[in-house]
């Protein structure tokens, strides 16, 4: 069902709002801010990836001319602060936990003498044993990262649906198997930085390039020891977010509290080593053991997955992610009785986190091959598996996810044919392959707090231009665009007529940010309701004015029109010019809300965790060369369920660039840790993909339409990320007959497999 | 230690007092105060801080502030004139070449520095040159489209809407649907 014909602004490629200030580099990002008395701070870090802090002597550094503050713990609260354990501090508290740890910090009138200081700062060490590989962390004895716990386990999951054993023994083909994935960081190109600023009254001022306004606010407020009204943050243009600015680090923290002791601003830019090293948090690397049994007519009858997940130090956000490890995926195919363990662990490394797709690439990069492995098996068409298999209209998962919209199949289909599967297969290339795989991601989650809304204030100008006050910033996704002409669309006014708010705490409602591809459906529902709101009290003037019954109101392209009798016509600046102009006056103004229809998961885990689900299919054609293993992507193709699309050219760069991130995951991502460190943690030995890399894409929406989002719509922006690793690894697997179970899938890798499959002769 | 240049930005002298060792990184975004040229990387991998001087692309980053005196450096912020943008600016937004934008002012500059020297490059030629710019958000694809767009002369003239709709309000308080709205 396609509805976008109907529409006026919905579905037009409309210049995105903040367009030129981005190609003109006017955009201000957050490096950019320069405040008068400004200060640079740098932060001194643990070099040692386990060591109590024996003493600190900050005397020299303080002396140093230039330096206007230096602070260590004892200049803070020692509250520690966290979104599901408060287990960590802006500076260390007794000990650092992992290399890179923040330790203290100085403030001085430029960056040279900010690292002269530091230089001038003794820490006197006393190492202690640590530990860097989850599943040694587990064993008994191992050295505990947090000693006040009695094992290095921060989360534990086991839940079982339906009968796990009766299931697999009622199937025809049992198989299990073995995936590990590796950190991936988010290496946005702008670094995690902040400007922040203390006022005499006792407040502070934070800009930050923050994707999560209200939870960066609520965690200085913790972590600083002062209420939320004490904190003003200011979401600056953001270089990239990947859920890697979610805020799960100390930079602004550290900054807050230099500015305090300085009383002058300070700002603090990550350099790309500190993001590697305590910057944003990467991926939860997962060790993910499954084993599924399935009917011969290959019908998906049991799953049990075991997932060990690093955490490394603290614990952030790897909670969440490690519950959508474990049990999301099963909203994909029509599961009945699966069994689902997790165990998150803490590590002597950098903390990981929330990064695009949120748990669940690791457990599609397993579960995805198994599919394959099973169709293989099964002498299935993997295509024919999958929609045997695809989660449908009014399928609930066993976790009880409810999905509502759902075109799936019509993905695998589309797919299907855009990578010309059943040509390709029927004249086979030597050393190629194709693989597929399925996908599915929520529009928002219900996990913080049982809350999972959005709010938008619209207030329309005297001239007739609507200005939505929202919290909900734009990271660089196109939402503000996706936002203003859902606004337009509802209110009838032309596009240029609406304009969107920077993202500032004092201004704005409470927003959630950017995370669980919950901005064109949750906050997108709220700017839809703040614009009903807001027509409704046009409508009540406009019927004034035009003497007519406000039931009679249309609104189009900025006019307000009598139904049937257009020439009685009023435009809307005159409507607000009206209302406002006149004895007892008033501005045109209303918010808007929505909570979405999800609920909480219960102790169990049980619960539909958001409000719709988005779905998507993929494949891709790979050339593997014998000689060198190396992989080369010949073509992607990916179809995807987002519901209406708003804003088309958003949401393709919403796939595309997923795909990409994908694809450096699957194929070259990874950094060499030696004993908790990152050696070279820079661009040059971490490396993207550039545009020579990306192979051919093609890619097309589903007809979809969902009827709790605005407009038909729903989430998108993490969807494309998930399965494209195990997309790669069926695809190599078809080309060479080798099967890579661990990432990256580097061509080293590759060729040691083939050449280990040619000394076994098989 | 510092000392006083001059540095032609954007066809604009810039009186500057630096040390020897002041990036034109630095120089630029501090001294200057044209913080359109980005940091991405720091060590010139990524071309968020690429810069034209003298007709070559160079990484701000990796280049001396004091080796620029007497050259004719270009940024982002020289691009567009009037208020008009530049047709590569046009272009990005036309087809949407960016999304977060951090890494845009370094690949606009490169596609002009190519675009300058070869007004015709074919897709593979521009992917090749652009392949020293990163981008962490759009996987490229807009990016080479927005640049062949220019390239095959497929760039829309900048769109005129905020003028018509300037007008549009003018003719609208003139109008006389506000008074026969309120005195009917
Ligand atoms: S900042 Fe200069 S190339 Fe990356
Ligand atoms: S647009 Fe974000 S890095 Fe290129």
């Amino acid at each position: 069902m396609s509805k976008a014909e109907k529409f006026a602004v919905l579905g037009q490629n409309v210049d995105r709002f903040e367009g030129h200030d981005k190609v003109t580099g006017s955009a201000a990002y957050v490096a950019d801010v320069f405040l008068p008395g400004m200060l640079t701070g740098r932060i001194l870090r643990s070099p040692l990836p386990h060591a109590r802090i024996r003493n600190i002597d900050t005397s020299r550094a303080e002396k140093l001319r230039g330096v206007k503050a230096v602070v260590t713990a004892e200049d803070t609260i020692k509250q520690g602060w966290g979104v599901f354990f408060p287990d960590q501090y802006p500076l260390s508290v007794g000990k650092a936990r992992y290399v890179g740890e923040e330790v203290a910090a100085v403030a001085a009138i430029d960056r040279d003498t900010a690292e002269e200081a530091l230089e001038l700062i003794e820490v006197d060490w006393e190492e202690l044993p640590a530990v860097f590989d989850a599943e040694e962390a587990m064993q008994d004895g191992a050295p505990l990262v947090h000693e006040e716990k009695d094992s290095n386990i921060a989360l534990t999951i086991d839940v079982e649906r339906g009968d796990i054993d009766a299931a697999f023994r009622d199937s025809d083909l049992v198989i299990e198997d073995t995936f590990e994935s590796v950190p991936q960081w988010h290496s946005a190109i702008e670094t995690i930085g902040s400007v922040a600023d203390y006022s005499a009254n006792g407040k502070y001022t934070v800009y930050m390039n923050t994707q999560t306004l209200f939870m960066a606010r609520m965690r200085l407020a913790t972590a600083l020891g002062v209420r939320e009204a004490d904190v003003r943050v200011i979401q600056t243009a953001v270089g990239g977010g990947f859920g890697g600015k979610s805020c799960d680090d100390n930079n602004a923290m550290v900054a807050a509290i230099l500015a305090r002791k300085a009383r002058r601003p300070v700002k603090i830019i990550n350099t790309r080593e500190e993001e590697f090293l305590a910057g944003s948090r990467p991926r939860v690397n997962m060790k993910v053991w499954v084993r599924m049994g399935f009917k011969s007519d290959g019908r998906i009858r049991a799953k049990h997955m075991r997932v060990i997940a690093d955490n490394g130090a603290y614990s952030g956000k790897a909670p969440a992610i490690t519950g959508v490890a474990a049990l999301r995926h099963d909203t994909c195919y029509k599961y009945s009785d699966v069994r689902s363990e997790a165990y998150l662990v803490y590590t002597n490394k950098i903390p990981t986190g929330a990064f695009r797709g949120f748990g669940n690439p690791s457990a599609e990069f397993s579960v995805e091959q198994m599919m394959d492995i099973a169709a293989d098996e099964l002498n299935m068409d993997p295509f024919e598996m999958a929609r045997l298999n695809a989660a449908e209209p009014g399928y609930v998962s066993p976790h009880g996810n409810r999905v509502i919209s759902c075109e799936l199949k019509q993905c695998i289909d589309r797919t299907e044919r855009m990578i010309g599967w059943k040509e390709k297969r029927a004249d086979r290339k030597p050393n190629r392959g194709l693989g597929m795989g399925c996908t599915v991601h929520v529009s928002g989650k219900r996990h913080f707090g049982d809350y999972d809304g959005s709010s938008a204030t619209i207030k329309m100008n005297e001239d007739g231009k609507a200005f939505i006050l929202s919290g909900e910033g734009e990271t660089g996704q196109g939402h503000w665009t996706a936002m203003c002409q859902i606004a337009a669309e509802e209110l009838g006014v032309p596009f240029s007529d609406v304009a969107i708010s920077e993202a500032d705490t004092d201004l704005t409602t409470f927003c959630l940010g950017n995370y669980a591809s919950r901005l064109t459906y949750v906050a997108g529902n709220a700017v839809k309701n703040a614009a009903t709101n807001v027509k409704e009290i046009l409508h009540e003037t406009a019927a004034e004015m035009l003497e007519a019954d406000p039931g009679d109101l249309v609104s189009r392209d900025g006019y307000i029109f009598v139904k049937g009798a257009e020439q009685r016509a009023i435009s809307v600046a005159d409507v607000v010019r009206g209302r406002q102009f006149r004895r007892g006056g008033a501005p045109v103004v209303a918010s808007g809300s929505f909570d979405a229809d999800s609920v909480s998961q219960d102790a169990l885990r049980y619960g539909n965790e958001s409000g719709a689900y988005n779905f998507g299919a993929q494949a891709a054609e790979v050339e593997v060369d014998p000689d060198t293993g190396r992989v080369t992507v010949i073509q992607y193709a990916v179809a995807s369920d987002c519901g209406t699309v708003i804003y088309p050219i958003g949401a393709e760069g919403q796939v595309e660039g997923s795909i990409a991130q994908g694809l450096g995951y699957a194929l070259i991502e990874g950094i060499r840790m030696e004993e908790g460190r990152p050696i070279n943690p820079n661009f040059s030995d971490y490396r993207l993909a550039s545009m020579r890399d990306m192979p051919d894409l093609v890619h097309e929406f589903a007809d979809s339409y969902e009827p709790t989002g605005p407009f038909g719509a729903k989430g998108l922006g993490e969807l494309g990320m998930d399965p494209v690793a195990a997309i790669i690894s069926n695809a190599i697997y078809d080309a060479v007959g080798v099967r890579i179970k661990t990432l990256p899938i580097t061509a080293e890798k590759v060729l040691r497999a083939l050449q280990e499959k040619k000394k076994n002769g098989s | 230690m510092k000392r006083e240049m001059v540095l032609n930005v954007n066809g604009e002298e810039h009186d500057v007092e630096i040390t020897p060792d002041r990036l034109l990184l630095e120089a630029l975004r501090e001294d200057v105060g044209l913080t359109g040229t980005k940091e991405g990387c720091s060590i010139g991998v990524c071309g968020a801080c690429s810069v034209i001087v003298d007709g070559r692309l160079v990484s701000a980053c990796l280049t001396l502030a004091v080796t620029c005196e007497g050259k004719k450096i270009e940024t982002i912020e020289g691009l567009a004139r009037d208020g008009e943008l530049h047709p590569l600016q046009r272009s990005f937004v036309q087809y949407g070449g960016f999304q977060c934008g951090i890494c845009t002012p370094g690949q606009i500059m490169a596609a002009k520095a190519l675009l300058d020297h070869n007004p015709t490059p074919s897709a593979d030629q521009v992917k090749e040159w652009m392949s020293a710019n990163l981008c962490r958000c759009t996987g490229y694809y807009k990016i080479l489209e927005s640049v062949m767009a220019v390239v095959e002369g497929k760039v829309d003239e900048e769109r005129r809407d905020e003028a018509v709709r300037q007008a549009r309000i003018q003719s609208l308080y003139q109008s006389d649907t506000y008074k026969s709205g309120a005195s009917d």
